[in-house]
């Protein structure tokens, strides 16, 4: 049994050795029973445009253009760009929140209109906030009743718990500090057990170790079975946990693939070398050749009286597809 | 339902948090008692002067607190982003504004039966009779402030705060006039102005103070059908501001 099912009273059902709610402290039982096809691809988008416009329609902005990507059952897709790239847009017609100019948004093969799939869902806004006059556990109370989940004062403090709200329960959100509303939008988005959870920058602004908690929770998530759709700046995050990434810059997709395709790179090697055997290794010079050129070069080299110091194989990170991608980069 | 009344509740103790409308109705009881104590010096007809005054505050305050409380809701929820985890989940645009709307509409009811109730303290206190068309008066009043509200929303969704209170009044001013008032502001397009009378509201079927306060009598009938006419227009004006809510982009 794992943390997780441990936390929230999960047991092992001994005849089939699956995980079943115990004492039914978390209500997975409500999850699976009505509604939607869980077979169907959690969220597909597909042609989605966005055109704003502005001054009376005699000018506009297309903040998104024929975009199309889809979130697999029970993966992290990483949704990356640089500022203004149309990253929140998209977010927000996928959730509903703009109509878009063309094209649609899917979840589960619904329109996001369909209330029935959207309490299914988890969504931790950028910069997330709330009515300040309520306290964590009246919020959750509050949602529970709108996502027609049982109101659990129990449950409520589990999920605060775990993300890190513990003590806080009863104290007003208008004295929460940015990273602490960012716990209370996970804990609202996980209060369904949701099946799918977008996150749009959920841990822009919090420290490392809060950062840890909201990768290490995401990533549990993801072992339940649930799939993520995940907005971030934080490369690094994304390389650590996604399975698959989109690149969007300028409102157009320009790379989407796993992980692995997108970082690994045709064989090329870097050398290194110095000019002449009494050059001091301070000046030492460096070359990238594919794999092809490999022999030839250092023959090359050492016709050329040149000392090779170093070959290393050369590796790709998330940030170099990303500058790559957006045209920020060097390749 | 239960989404809607949860989320109308959530509004109530927002909205009872804030110190605006304590300031609203302070200042309209303090009016009535004030009313209370102008009579004894210039008018005879004291429990008429009384009765009049009194139920034009009741509906002058009704006014003012329909635009105090309603006016800012949505337009606070947008720019601070509380809207969005509502209605990014849980919420459909409906449910958020029928939640909302409830919840205002409760607090200006119980707002304006306090206001009702000073009233009746006032004729007491001054030795006058209380009329039996006092209290259907007050539910009548009471219509009239949730139809308010939801001209209020209605303004709220495509217009800011200190442009929806200009238009509120005006047209609360508007809907008072008479056809042929109405019609003297422009005769050169009589037909025109007496087609567009026609749809605005009818708000002088409220304007029962002349009749209480002058002790005639009002038949029940009456006080149902505008009641119901009330209801019907404000019924409307949600339709009309939850088309416009729904066309609307949250950015």
């Amino acid at each position: 049994m794992d943390e997780f099912a441990e936390r929230y009273s999960m047991s092992e059902d001994p005849a089939t050795g699956e995980e079943v709610a115990g004492d039914a402290v978390f209500p997975y039982f409500l999850y699976k029973s009505k509604g939607t096809d869980m077979t169907e691809t959690p969220l597909s988008v597909s042609e989605l445009t966005k055109v704003f416009r502005k001054s009376f329609g005699i000018s506009s902005f297309k903040a998104i253009d024929s975009i199309s990507f889809e979130v697999r059952k029970g993966e992290i897709l990483g949704f990356l760009g640089p500022n203004g790239a149309g990253k929140t847009t998209t977010i927000k017609c996928i959730l509903g929140l703009l109509s878009p100019t063309s094209g649609k948004a899917r979840l589960w093969g619904s329109r996001p209109a369909s209330l029935s799939v959207r309490r299914r869902l988890g969504y931790v806004p950028e910069n997330p906030d709330y009515e300040d006059a309520f306290s964590p556990v009246e919020f959750l109370s509050m949602f529970a009743h709108m996502r027609k989940l049982p109101d659990d004062r129990k449950m409520h403090e589990l999920l605060l718990d775990r993300v890190g709200l513990k003590g806080w329960e009863s104290v007003r959100i208008r004295s929460f500090s940015k990273g602490m509303r960012q716990r209370l939008s996970l804990a609202l988005a996980l209060q369904p057990v949701p099946d799918l959870m977008i996150m749009d920058e959920p841990t822009g602004g919090l420290d490392p170790n809060a950062r840890k908690e909201f990768r290490d929770i995401i990533l549990e998530e993801r072992d339940r079975g649930a799939s993520i759709f995940l907005s971030s700046h934080l490369l690094s995050e994304v390389e650590t946990i996604c399975d698959r990434a989109v690149i969007l810059a300028k409102g157009k997709k320009v790379t989407e693939g796993s992980l692995d395709d997108l970082l690994r790179v045709e064989e090329h090697y870097r050398i290194e070398y110095i000019d002449g055997w009494k050059t001091p290794e301070e000046t030492r010079n460096a070359i990238s050749v594919d794999a092809g050129n490999l022999q030839n070069t250092i023959d090359a080299l050492r016709n050329e009286d040149r000392r090779i110091i170093g070959i290393d194989q050369e590796h790709r990170t998330l940030e170099d597809v990303f500058l790559s991608a957006t045209g920020g980069g060097r390749r | 339902m239960r989404s809607v009344m949860t989320f109308a509740l959530m509004t109530l103790r927002s909205l009872l948090r804030r110190r605006t409308i304590y300031g609203i109705s302070m200042v309209l009881l303090l009016a009535l008692f004030g009313i209370g104590q102008v009579p004894s010096f210039n008018v005879d007809s004291e429990g008429t002067f009384l009765l009049d005054f009194g139920l034009f505050g009741l509906e002058i305050g009704a006014l003012l607190l329909a635009i105090g409380l309603a006016a800012n809701i949505y337009p606070r929820d947008r720019e601070q982003r509380t809207a969005m985890p509502l209605l990014a989940v849980p919420l459909s645009r409906g449910q958020y504004l029928m939640g909302r709307f409830i919840g205002a509409a409760l607090v200006q009811a119980a707002a304006m039966l306090v206001g009702c109730i000073g009233l009746m303290l006032i004729l007491v206190m001054h030795g006058h009779p209380i009329p039996s068309d006092l209290f259907p008066a007050a539910l009548l009043l009471i219509v009239e402030g949730w139809f308010l509200l939801a001209v209020v929303f209605f303004f709220s969704f495509w217009t800011s705060p200190p442009l929806n209170a200009p238009l509120t009044i005006m047209l609360f001013v508007v809907s008072q006039m008479t056809v042929l008032q109405f019609v003297e502001l422009f005769p050169q397009a009589s037909g025109l102005m007496r087609f567009i009378r026609l749809i605005l509201p009818h708000m002088d079927v409220f304007h029962i103070k002349d009749p209480i306060a002058h002790g005639m009598e009002i038949p029940s009938l009456y006080f149902l059908l505008a009641a119901l006419y009330g209801l019907a227009y404000m019924g409307f004006m949600l339709a009309v501001a939850l088309a416009v809510f729904r066309s609307r982009d949250l950015k």
